[in-house]
């Protein structure tokens, strides 16, 4: 009979107090998903800012090598694109990288179900990829310093620079992740990535040294543009017409975005 | 009583074929090699991306880096791709199947199979000197398109990249199996593709090296590989190649030295 008493628990969890809307609850969850981030990467994080670091220097150090003696615009070049690659590794090669583990060991539904909103998650990701980021481009401008003698002259421009051109490879990377359901597609995309940005984008190198039609190809993709913001904000009488770069940079960060919400809004 | 207990013990048929010998040897690289190649069809497509990327697609790249470009530049790229599309496989797609393989489990199947370990080596080695060779010939078809050198390719270029091919292989191979972790074998994979790509004198010539850069390098196999590859490719650049096939001979020492002692011993 005792058993009979026995009543199931209710299938409808109970109803919160808390509200889960407003600027309050949105600052709330964006600081619970950078601890998480960070609790979640910790190791991961760590290993990759010193990867970032370590590739950095060599990058640097390596190109110089190219050469007997290396012109100084090219060390110029280098040593300022260097930093942009540091800027977006994380949120766009390693981002995307992520999402598609996360969805291949069948976590990604719960961190979904997450209850935050999804601007939230993603500005929190935003600042994570851009705290990661940092030190190695500190790094990279030292080194570049030391090894080609160069004086960067610091403009108030660097800072949107630095957070529109981290802000734009980490929207594309995150599109990316949520938007293409296939991990394999994702990885070969990125991987194409990171050949295109060291090679094939005027980013280490003026665009005049590229062929004519891959420079205008580059003209519609974010890349060489992301190289020209951040070099205008380190040089002076280097690059002119930045506007043009600011605003294919934003286009591209727009697109990154709407393919957020698109992959993120859909329902499965 | 004797011949009844006989009858017991004895196991009901021994396999006639004794496993042993030239003959059963050769049998089993050719059953080895069937068996490999059936699972090459899994990766070759990925193999080829990566060794267009790494040959063909650094010969067009190490180009962009130059504001102009002098007949030597070209040369030392043109002949130095080659060697870049030879690297990949033997340091990072031997390791990383092997990785897998351990991954997954199946590596003891494979060791399991009837047939002797060193089959199993040399079928390895095999294959992939033999999967090596379309994408450097691409590399090197597509740099001196782009160039427009004239190269002079003299017989030794055969020996001369079977070598490097062989080598890459067997130290491939011997790292992944004589280190346990493959995380570790992959950093190390990735880190030498770094130094091989950048701190390398394979497209550029080793004077733009400071000097202890350039000892390390003549001491690692990569500037050997090129230098032999380089003097199959033209005439005149390279001249002494004894020290650089000691080297490439000395890796592959090392990597067969690395894979005997893993066959080798019991767990």
């Amino acid at each position: 009979m005792a058993e009979l008493a026995w009543t199931p628990p209710p299938a409808i969890a109970p109803s919160s107090t808390i509200l889960r809307s407003g600027v309050p609850y949105w600052l709330h969850s964006y600081r619970a998903l950078i601890r998480w981030h960070l609790a979640g990467l910790r190791m991961w994080l760590s290993l990759l800012a010193s990867i970032q670091i370590l590739a950095g220097a060599g990058f640097v150090l390596g190109i110089g090598l190219f050469f007997r003696h290396i012109p100084a615009t090219a060390a110029l070049f280098v040593s300022t694109g260097v930093p942009v690659i540091n800027l977006v590794m994380i949120g766009l090669i390693l981002g995307p990288q992520l999402v598609a583990d996360q969805k291949l060991q069948q976590s990604y539904d719960f961190v979904r179900a997450l209850p935050v909103p999804e601007t939230a998650a993603a500005g929190a990701w935003y600042t994570v990829c851009l705290l990661a980021g940092i030190p190695a481009v500190v790094v990279s401008l030292v080194i570049a310093e030391a090894r080609y003698g160069i004086s960067f002259t610091l403009s108030p421009a660097i800072l949107p620079a630095v957070l529109l051109t981290a802000f734009t490879g980490t929207m594309i990377g995150y599109g990316l992740g949520h938007a293409v359901p296939n991990p394999t597609v994702t990885r070969l995309v990125t991987q194409l990535f990171i050949f295109a940005i060291f090679g094939f984008t005027p980013i280490l190198f003026p665009a005049r040294q590229l062929p004519g039609w891959l420079a205008a190809v580059n003209w519609w993709f974010p890349f060489g543009h992301m190289a020209v913001i951040v070099r205008a904000g380190l040089t002076s009488g280097l690059v002119h017409g930045v506007g043009t770069s600011y605003a294919v940079v934003a286009v591209w960060g727009v697109i990154g975005v709407v393919a957020s919400a698109w992959a993120l809004g859909r329902r499965g | 009583m004797s011949t009844a207990q006989d009858a017991v013990v004895r196991p009901p048929s021994l396999p006639v074929a004794a496993r042993s010998g030239p003959g059963y040897w050769l049998g089993s690289l050719g059953s080895m090699m069937r068996f490999d190649l059936g699972q090459a069809r899994q990766w070759a497509a990925i193999m080829v991306v990566i060794q267009v990327m790494m040959g063909a697609g650094m010969a067009l790249m190490y180009g962009f880096f130059y504001p102009r470009i002098t007949p030597t530049i070209a040369l030392y790229i043109s002949t130095g791709t080659p060697t870049l599309a030879l690297i990949p496989l033997g340091f990072v797609m031997v390791p990383g199947n092997v990785g897998q393989r351990k991954l997954e489990g199946t590596f003891d199947f494979i060791w399991s199979m009837p047939v002797p370990r060193s089959v199993q080596a040399t079928s390895t080695f095999l294959l992939y000197t033999l999967l090596s060779l379309p994408g450097t010939v691409l590399a090197l078809v597509v740099a001196t398109w782009r160039y427009g050198i004239h190269l002079s390719i003299s017989p030794q270029i055969v020996p001369g990249m079977a070598l490097c091919a062989l080598m890459a292989v067997s130290v491939g191979f011997g790292m992944a199996l004589a280190i346990r972790n493959p995380l570790v074998t992959n950093l190390i994979a990735n880190a030498l593709i770094f130094v091989v790509l950048l701190f390398s004198p394979i497209v550029f010539p080793p004077s733009n090296l400071p000097a202890w850069l350039s000892a390390v390098d003549r001491a690692l196999p990569f500037y050997s590989m090129a230098e032999v590859i380089r003097a199959g490719l033209t005439s005149g650049i390279v001249t002494d190649l004894t020290r650089s096939y000691l080297v490439l001979l000395g890796w592959t020492a090392v990597g067969w030295a690395m894979t005997a002692w893993v066959v080798g011993r019991r767990r």
